[in-house]
């Protein structure tokens, strides 16, 4: 033990050790990329289960058929007349007639968001259906928007959702409450019926409920405009923010879909997946962005923050399955969900799905995130300990012996000015908060003239700060390592939290930023113009950018959406964006300039 | 009319006469909606009951009560929600109705709270046993002793009140079956076997939207007569009739053929594979064997056969037929008739369509209640939280009442939060200036003791006539200790109904429903457990080893002095030399003394 500590005590003096830092911070880099490319292999995937046994998929003869076809057919009747109307109270009117007429207690709810300077307003009509044994503390959501995802009348969803609360109501054995919730739009209405369901509404824009129930245990969302016969069935997941639902309720739905009703039951758009490395990889990426995105994917996605969980079915392709197929579904998946003892607690909240049914968990992959978020911890040390140090000529003249005793090594270190340092990096991330403001409070029409003025000042920033108003105070080159430093310390930490709560956020940061840990340690004059050269070049707008180019994308419909995101739903990612990457980059540009 | 009094003038002598009597009453609900109250009442004269004679009082739960020195007892079964919007006013003015669950109070003898505590404890367990309910759960932390809500209903004389306790426990998590109708029935005198309580059933009456059973014991003193102690037991149950009519081989609601839907045939669109439903609305024919699953087996033979055993409340204009040896007699208001039968044959009864459906007038209308409640959970997330009741009057007087929540120790109520808004039934929009004192007038609060005791809130509150008060109040979540969450943890945890108790302009009850809070829970799963052993593993190993990678071992007396040390130390010594010249004579002194 003693010689063990020995070496480790004689090892931490060894220069070469010292001289180690980049190097295994470039092989965290290099270990969590290569990380993620290997998720999809056999080996590190695992096929998808259903955790929760109260669940029971597919166990249920599911009756909904037959003449309830008819019924179908006569309010999706009703609602292609009111449909085309300008008007949707009307709708709204009729839907609240049908279920009234049910024997469904039914509310409204009005609400209007202001976002990039639009109004959006709209009015929710909902039905409660009574558990008929119930007590009113727990239920189910079933959402129809009248509009569907891209925009057209949710004919088939809506219609379909009516029939079923025909159908429910017949049934004695519902342990919880039926909420039937018709949003007008995808987008808006559900963010503000979940709010108000909970309270956590701004009352002065979005109206309280009239009627409520219990705790809410799950929701199905259902997108289905197409009135033709489709061949398989899309399920949507992600929620806001990158937040999933229980890995059962997906389970349990595509187990319905595809184990029972024998319908395809396929996620991220990979309508044809094979089973490949690369459709694996693909979907992957796929959901990746979608969550790191973090904006809502469809009506499920604003039950996520109330830790409600939730997905939108959405029929797809040409096929031979009709609408009553559907049903049975949903009458599948109801009747799981009736069946839950508890809230769904027991399977994966963090995973990443490869396909319908395979699956990475958190512990699998997250340490790929965490690597490189540990990259930047690493280099701050490093860089602490070398802004420590007395110059490196200074020892050499000085002479350097083996066998310093402990007092020696205390005293070749120097003292750290850290004023300087902490100004720079408090004054950068305090100045994020500019095109936060900027950007929240434009109007729409304005968004991409006042992105491209902050895109030129930011590119700006770091000249103008290293240029003219650092040179007055005369920072040393200690000061300089200091503040990258103390900044990559801020960038490793926040990375490091972010993963934990929206994985791939914090990995698509941390590949962009990983560069930021090994420019500026060269003082050589070419090196340092080519680091700043690929800093501008990975600069937050320059990407912004370039992505919105590459995909084809409208700028001002992007910013549009941002603004409206984070008025809306609470997304986080401009915030991420400015308040951890920009800062971070600002600095590494000052100290790569300086 | 005549006829009426003459049978008003039978009943009220063979009140006296007989000692148990049982009715049923029928009454349609709209939607649909059948409303049954079974009302069984006996009683014993007390020196009969202290003898140990009892002939239809229930021998087991006598004995149980006198074992427990209990007073009164009342006990409720109940099992979904009264809907009050469709259905109205409630049976009985609510009295005979619980929160979901199992509640029951009682008045005992005791002298002191301990003793009250003690005869409360053995009554819970052993009704526990006879009812075949979890009772025994009712431990001091569900336990409350009202102040304002609850009072003794029987007739008890001063000394007998001031020598008793009322005690109050709820367990709302409590799934209401089978097993606690069979001991129910079983105390009645012709069991299940006979008279209107052959029809109950339990696929039935559990498959009902709404149903409540209850015991109530009390001591009854009429003027110059002996003292009776009276049992009633009530059941109130409110059938779906669609679902009912299922015949029982075949329960589950399948679609039915395409021609027997009834289509709203106006419609353009109206074809052979398209049909707007209009079922829902008509108020359907049924048949008592039908509804009830089984036919009325006559009358019991120790019921008083002078009252009538099956009323129904319809308005005259409908038909009802009843099986041969039946006698209806009508009620002097339009809306109810009631049936005596032959003892010995079955008895049936058949409500026919309306002839005019759509008219209304097909049921009869229900009473407005005198209140509405409302109550729900607001707020989200494990740690806070908050309750809000929605209390509207629909009436055109001002309710005066008592609003009691007993609400379990680990949901913290902070009380200064408790606040009052008011807006006319009218409009939506909330008026803040009514301030909180107009509305509640006395608040009683005994506040919760962790493990020991739950709140106990009574508020004196009253509403003016066509107005709603929102009444809100925020509460903590409490982590409890790990061995403390039950099995199915994540289910969350029920919280008791708060019961209403109006005043004036009449007394009544009504009851919310209960509520399911979620507490922070921990994660029961095994993958967490051993990420944080190997978690906690890995951090002590890692904290040692960095610990002497990074340290500087010395000498004690080797390493330099650090600068606070020494400042700690100059400031020791002045210390210690300031108090030194003080301290200096009673050392000598001991010094001395030690020698």
């Amino acid at each position: 033990m003693s010689r063990l500590l020995a070496t480790a005590l004689s090892l931490r003096r060894d220069p070469r050790v010292q001289k180690l830092p980049p190097y295994l911070s470039f092989l965290c880099v290099l270990v969590g990329l290569v990380w993620l490319l290997l998720l999809p292999l056999d080996d590190y995937a695992r096929k998808t289960y259903i955790s929760e046994n109260a669940l029971l998929p597919g166990q249920v003869h599911t009756y909904f058929s037959g003449s309830e076809s008819h019924v179908l057919r006569a309010y999706r009747s009703e609602l292609d007349v009111l449909a085309s109307e300008e008007d949707p109270t009307r709708v709204n009117d009729k839907i609240e007639e049908i279920l009234k007429g049910l024997g469904v207690k039914v509310g409204r709810q009005s609400y209007t968001y202001n976002a990039a300077g639009r109004a959006h307003s709209g009015e929710n009509v909902y039905g409660i259906l009574q558990a008929p044994r119930g007590d009113a503390t727990e239920a189910i959501v079933l959402v129809a928007a009248i509009r569907s995802l891209n925009g057209q009348v949710n004919r088939n969803g809506v219609a379909l959702a009516l029939t079923l609360a025909r159908y429910f109501k017949r049934w004695s054995l519902w342990s919880k409450d039926i909420i039937m919730v018709f949003p007008p739009d995808s987008e808006t209405g559900t963010q503000a019926w979940v709010d108000a369901y909970h309270d956590a509404h701004d009352p002065r824009y979005v109206a309280p409920l009239p009627l409520k129930s219990g705790a809410l245990q799950g929701a199905l969302a259902l997108d289905y405009p197409e009135v033709d016969r489709f061949s398989a069935l899309q399920i949507i997941y992600d929620g806001v923010n990158g937040q999933l639902p229980n890995l059962d309720l997906v389970n349990s739905v595509g187990n319905i879909a595809s184990g029972q009703m024998g319908i395809t039951g396929f996620i991220q758009g990979m309508r044809h997946h094979k089973g490949t490395y690369k459709h694996r990889l693909t979907t992957i990426f796929r959901g990746m962005v979608k969550q790191s995105l973090g904006n809502s994917w469809g009506p499920h996605s604003s039950f996520m923050p109330y830790h409600v969980d939730a997905v939108t079915l959405q029929p797809y392709g040409k096929g031979f399955h009709d609408e009553m197929a559907m049903g049975r579904v949903i009458e599948g998946s109801f009747r799981s969900l009736n069946n839950l003892l508890e809230h769904l607690h027991q399977s994966f909240f963090f995973y990443l799905l490869m396909q319908r049914d395979r699956f990475v968990s958190i512990g699998t992959y997250l340490p790929s995130v965490m690597l490189l978020a540990a990259n930047f911890s690493i280099m701050a040390i490093y860089l602490w300990v070398q802004s420590g140090q007395v110059d490196a000529d200074a020892q050499k003249k000085a002479g350097k012996q083996p066998k310093a005793s402990a007092t020696e090594i205390a005293a070749v270190t120097v003292e750290r000015s850290l004023v300087l340092p902490v100004a720079i990096v408090a004054v950068c991330h305090a100045l994020s908060a500019v095109p936060l403001y900027v950007l929240n409070n434009t109007t729409a029409q304005l968004l991409p003239t006042a992105f491209a003025a902050l895109a030129a000042m930011s590119t700006a920033a770091p000249f103008v700060l290293s240029y003219a108003v650092l040179p007055v105070y005369k920072p040393t080159q200690q000061q300089i390592l200091l503040m990258k430093s103390l900044s990559l310390l801020l960038l490793g930490m926040a990375l490091s939290t972010l993963a934990t709560l929206n994985f791939s956020l914090a990995f698509v940061i941390g590949v962009l930023t990983a560069p930021l840990s090994f420019v500026g340690l060269s003082r050589n004059e070419p090196l340092r113009w080519a680091s700043a050269t690929l800093l501008t070049l990975l600069a937050p707008a320059t990407v912004i950018y370039s992505v919105v180019a590459g995909v084809g994308l409208d700028m001002g419909h992007l910013l549009e959406q941002a603004s409206f995101g984070w008025t809306v739903w609470g997304m986080y990612t401009p915030i991420v964006v400015w308040t951890i990457w920009w800062p971070a980059w600002t600095i590494s540009m000052v100290s790569v300039l300086c | 009319m005549q006829s009426l009094f003459a049978w008003l003038l039978l009943l009220a002598t063979a009140v006296a006469a007989s000692d148990y009597h049982e009715q049923l009453t029928l009454r349609p609900l709209p939607l649909s909606s059948l409303l049954a109250s079974f009302d069984f009442r006996s009683n014993t004269s007390f020196s009969d009951y202290e003898s140990q004679n009892f002939r239809l009082f229930p021998r087991s739960l006598a004995q149980i009560l006198q074992h427990a020195g209990t007073r009164e007892l009342h006990l409720r079964f109940t099992l979904g929600r009264w809907d009050a919007e469709n259905w109205g006013a409630r049976p009985w003015d609510g009295t005979k109705e619980g929160g979901t669950g199992v509640e029951m109070w009682a008045l005992v003898d005791a002298g002191s709270d301990e003793e009250a505590d003690q005869k409360w404890l053995t009554l819970t367990n052993t009704l526990s046993g006879l009812f075949c309910a979890s009772l025994n759960f009712i431990d001091e932390t569900r336990t409350i002793r009202p102040v304002k809500s609850f009072q003794p209903e029987g007739h008890h004389t001063e000394a007998a009140l001031a020598h008793s306790r009322l005690l109050h426990g709820v367990l709302p998590h409590e799934v209401v079956c089978t097993e606690n109708l069979t001991p129910f029935l079983k105390m009645l005198p012709c069991k299940g076997k006979a008279g209107i309580a052959s029809l109950l059933d339990g696929h039935k009456l559990f498959d009902a939207s709404f149903q409540s059973m209850a015991i109530d014991v009390r001591p009854i003193c009429a003027e110059g007569q002996e003292c009776v102690l009276e049992i009633e037991e009530t059941i109130d149950m409110v059938l779906d009739i669609n679902r009912s009519k299922r015949p029982k081989g075949n329960p589950i609601p399948r679609p039915v053929k395409a021609d027997e839907l009834v289509c709203d045939q106006s419609k353009p669109y109206h074809s052979e594979d398209t049909c707007f439903p209009v079922d829902h609305l008509a108020s359907p024919d049924w048949q008592l064997d039908q509804v009830f699953g089984r036919p009325m087996k006559g009358t019991c033979p120790l019921a008083d056969a002078t009252v009538p055993s099956v009323c129904i409340q319809v308005p005259d204009k409908r038909h009802v037929f009843t099986s041969e040896g039946s006698v209806q007699h009508k009620g002097a208001d339009g809306q109810s008739r009631c049936y005596t039968m032959d003892e010995n044959n079955d008895f049936t009864l058949f409500l026919a369509r309306p002839d005019n459906p759509g008219e209304g007038l097909e049921v009869v209308e229900p009473e407005t209640p005198l209140l509405y409640a409302e109550r729900s959970l607001t707020g989200y997330g494990q740690e806070k939280g908050g309750v809000q009741a929605i209390l509207t009057n629909p009436g055109n007087e001002d309710v005066e009442f008592v609003y009691l929540e007993s609400l379990p120790w680990f949901m913290r109520i902070y009380l200064h939060t408790l606040a009052t808004h008011i807006s006319p039934n009218t409009t939506t929009a909330v008026d803040f200036s009514t301030p909180s004192s107009d509305i509640i007038k006395e608040i009683y609060y005994r506040p919760a003791l962790d493990r020991v005791r739950g709140t106990q809130l009574e508020l004196l509150l009253k509403i003016p006539a066509k107005h709603t008060v929102f009444l809100t109040y925020d509460v903590e979540k409490t982590i409890l200790r790990y061995t403390e969450y039950p099995p199915d943890a994540n289910r969350g945890f029920d919280v008791a109904a708060s019961v209403i108790t109006t005043l004036s302009p009449r007394v009544m009850n009504l009851r919310t429903t209960s509520l399911l809070l979620y507490l922070p829970t921990p994660d029961f799963s095994m993958p967490y457990n051993v990420i944080i052993f190997t978690s906690t593993a890995i951090a002590l190993a890692f904290g040692g080893l960095y610990n002497i990678i990074v340290r500087r071992f010395v000498g004690a007396d080797e390493g330099e002095q650090s600068p606070l040390k020494a400042k700690l130390a100059k400031l020791k010594e002045m210390i210690a030399a300031k108090l030194g010249k003080k301290s200096a004579a009673p050392e000598e002194k001991t010094a001395v003394e030690a020698l």
